[in-house]
């Protein structure tokens, strides 16, 4: 194996798959590889921030492209009232043009990420997305896909459809679930499959977008909340992290006019920042809890006046380190929140918004480690006597603190860095095997 | 030229933080003693300060005073020791301190009035009124037509970052680049000596806190120097400002550690007397610190939208 591997990682533009990517590179420069990052134009620094060099993907042509400001306005009225429906009812507002926006830009970044890719020439591709790239299978290496949304994202019969937000019990709506989301989804799947065939890749069946890697595949789904599946994946090639939690700088926790109280963290991560209507209600109601909270706001932190003694908001927070000194963490069931939370046995609190939020949020309900709370319905009263239900609950701590001495023990940066370094080795001595083969025919 | 005034009681508590700052850093442990002469060369001041900072300190069980052996260490713990400062550093400040810090963090509104000001803070009207004087002389607060006060826009918008780094951009390199321009060299030593110190720490022991610490000395050491009286007190006033704004903001440690050998070239330039170098040192290490978390909604906007803000 090349003594010191270069690989690349390509997460999608979303802090989630960016955050888990640097927990994973972190650990293969460890382990003496050269991890690189391959990121959208927004993402500038951000991980350069961490020591790693970047490689920016451009658009073949974006002259035509509104605004960022007016993408932004256009985004928030157009998908911020679904938010409020219910995953059966987001499929056709919210779903079917998600789809069509990732195919757009997986159409438009094709050709700079396989010039990039001959720059870089990576010894391994992390691919962290829900969508493959052209580019991708055709460089001259091995690639591996990270699964960072909820585990629903690779099927199986006895697991709920993805994005159903349903129970695996609940059969018949789980059937009428994967119909409409085939319908919602034909439109952008179709167009999808023209560019792979134009591309020179065979056509994906009906719903999937993105194949699994023959080489290795990792998926953060920690054991606490795994299902149970028919068909169990194949363990050579299928490797599940109990989480994926990156090192961050220690946090001090502020100043409180209101000194004492359990630690409460609230993020929507940044796509729930944009929500200020509910995270304004939210703050107002902290003001009667007994509690401190710490409040996510992204970058509306000038949205907000009056804030009570007992908040404090901020727009960026090291989230790995603010949990870890919480009792409560109140999030949208983004899986990299949900598996932070379980990993430092911290109960979740869920009132998911969209995506693998609803997923996260039945499964914390299902499995008891917290509670599911409807954005749209809720009183300060029933969140009060929600919020101090889950901190008085000390059966439920007992259960976090044994999960999460068992993730702790193979944390999942670790576990993830070794199998990529051992598929690199296996890898190469295939290759040198067939070599041999061919020298000797 | 002082940027603002402060009361004597003010500077014992940055000096008890000071003290307590070198003490984490040098890993001194419970129990361990404190010599004066030592936190007086480390602090650069004489022994007097650092009794009454001492003090202050024994006041909030952070240190513990033992007859005829001194001060000792009576906590360990980094969280403990940033809690008991932290409270003291509110009952410490002065009311237009807190008055700055709770706008900062929205806790009290744009237009404020001096009754309701005195009734939050349960003090007089009159220790209100000299409180908002001091904030309006830093150009922070200005008085309405009638009796209301109304607070100028802080730092806590992307759009406010971004004409933040843009002004410092233009005025932190013309400060070292214009004529006149004089390091206070004991000060730079000391900043070197706190700044390497960090750089030496162990990365679970960085903290944003004492990050942002240094980084407000260096750049408070270089706007002082300044030649240009202008640029010196408009610098400074945003430091204050700056330092009023931050709310929750963190830094991963490469960046921080980067960003700290960033201070100590610019200041080697400085000591060699190359300003111009230090001047386009400054530039580029504004432009790296000014990586902001872009909004990233990549569930039905594409990412591609997301233009970069850096």
């Amino acid at each position: 194996m090349n003594t010191t591997p270069t690989i690349a990682l390509f997460p999608e533009a979303s802090f989630g798959a960016a955050l888990n990517c640097v927990g994973i590179a972190q650990e293969l420069r460890d382990r003496g590889a050269k991890p690189v990052f391959i990121c959208h134009p927004g993402f500038t620094g951000i991980f350069a921030e961490y020591g790693f060099k970047e490689y920016h993907l451009t658009a073949d042509d974006t002259r035509d492209a509104p605004s960022n400001e007016r993408q932004w306005e256009e985004f928030l009225n157009t998908h911020l009232p679904t938010f409020d429906l219910s995953p059966f009812d987001q499929l056709v507002p919210y779903v079917a043009p998600t789809w069509e926006a990732i195919v757009d830009t997986t159409i438009a970044v094709e050709e700079s990420l396989g010039r990039l890719l001959a720059q870089i020439r990576p010894d391994a591709i992390l691919l962290d997305n829900v969508i493959m790239f052209p580019a991708i299978l055709k460089a001259d290496c091995p690639w591996v896909r990270v699964v960072s949304c909820a585990e629903t994202e690779i099927p199986d019969p006895a697991v709920p459809p993805y994005l159903s937000g349903l129970a695996p019990g609940d059969t018949a709506a789980c059937s009428d679930f994967r119909k409409a989301y085939r319908a919602a989804t034909q439109a952008a799947h179709r167009r999808y499959n023209a560019f792979r065939r134009k591309c020179g890749l065979a056509p994906l069946p009906d719903e999937f977008f993105l194949e699994n890697s023959d080489s290795l595949n990792l998926l953060l789904a920690p054991s606490s909340v795994r299902y149970p599946r028919e068909a169990p994946l194949p363990e050579d090639r299928f490797v599940f992290l109990e989480g994926c939690v990156r090192r961050e700088s220690p946090f001090e926790v502020p100043h409180f006019p209101t000194p004492s109280g359990p630690l409460i963290y609230t993020s929507f991560g940044s796509l729930g920042a944009t929500d200020t209507g509910l995270l304004g209600r939210l703050i107002a109601a902290f003001a009667d809890i007994p509690a401190r909270f710490i409040v996510n706001v992204g970058g509306y932190f000038d949205s907000y006046d009056q804030v009570p003694d007992n908040v404090f908001l901020g727009d960026w927070f090291p989230q790995p380190s603010v949990v870890a000194q919480s009792d409560l963490f109140i999030h949208h069931g983004g899986n990299n929140s949900f598996c932070e939370a379980l990993y430092y046995g911290v109960p979740s609190l869920v009132m998911s918004y969209c995506w693998d939020g609803h997923d996260n949020a039945q499964r914390t309900e299902a499995t008891g480690l917290g509670a599911r709370v409807d954005r749209a319905d809720w009183t300060p009263d029933s969140l009060r006597e929600t919020i101090l239900t889950l901190l008085a609950d000390t059966e439920l701590h007992a259960r976090l603190k044994a999960i999460s001495t068992d993730m702790q023990r193979t944390p999942g940066p670790e576990r993830a860095a070794d199998a990529i370094m051992a598929m690199l080795g296996r890898e190469q001595r295939n290759t040198a095997q067939h070599g041999a083969r061919n020298e000797t025919v | 030229m002082p940027a603002f005034k402060r009361s004597s009681q003010q500077t014992h508590v940055d000096l008890a933080r000071q003290v307590t700052n070198v003490a984490l850093e040098r890993g001194l442990k419970l129990g361990d003693h404190l010599p004066e002469q030592a936190m007086s060369d480390a602090c650069g001041v004489s022994r007097t300060p650092i009794r009454s900072a001492f003090k202050l300190l024994e006041s909030k069980d952070i240190l513990e005073w033992r007859p005829e052996q001194g001060y000792f260490l009576a906590l360990e713990a980094p969280d403990a020791i940033s809690a008991a400062l932290s409270e003291l550093e509110e009952m410490e400040d002065s009311l237009s301190d807190r008055i700055l810090a709770d706008r900062s963090k929205r806790r009290i509104g744009e237009i404020q009035s001096v009754s309701a000001l005195a009734r939050r803070y349960g003090a007089s009207r009159t220790t209100v009124l000299f409180a908002l004087k001091v904030l309006s002389r830093d150009g922070i607060v200005t008085q309405l037509p009638g009796r209301a006060w109304a607070f100028q826009p802080m730092i806590d918008s992307p759009q406010a970052h971004s004409e933040s780094f843009e002004m410092r951009l233009s005025l932190e390199p013309l400060a070292l680049g214009s004529p006149g321009f004089a390091l206070d060299s004991k000060r730079a030593g000391l900043v070197r000596t706190r700044t390497e110190e960090f750089l030496m720490l162990d990365e679970s022991r960085l903290t944003a806190g004492k990050f942002h610490r240094l980084d407000v000395d260096f750049h408070s050491l270089v706007a002082e120097g300044s030649g240009n009286r202008f640029v010196r007190s408009t610098l400074l006033g945003h430091i204050r400002l700056r330092v009023a704004s931050r709310g929750g903001q963190t830094v991963p440690a490469f960046r921080m550690l980067q960003s700290l050998r960033e201070h100590i070239d610019i200041l080697d330039s400085l000591e060699r007397k190359q300003y111009a170098l230090a001047a386009d040192q400054m530039r580029v290490h504004l432009r790296r610190s000014d990586i902001r978390r872009p909004d990233a909604a990549n569930r039905g906007l594409s990412p591609l939208a997301i233009g970069s803000r850096s």
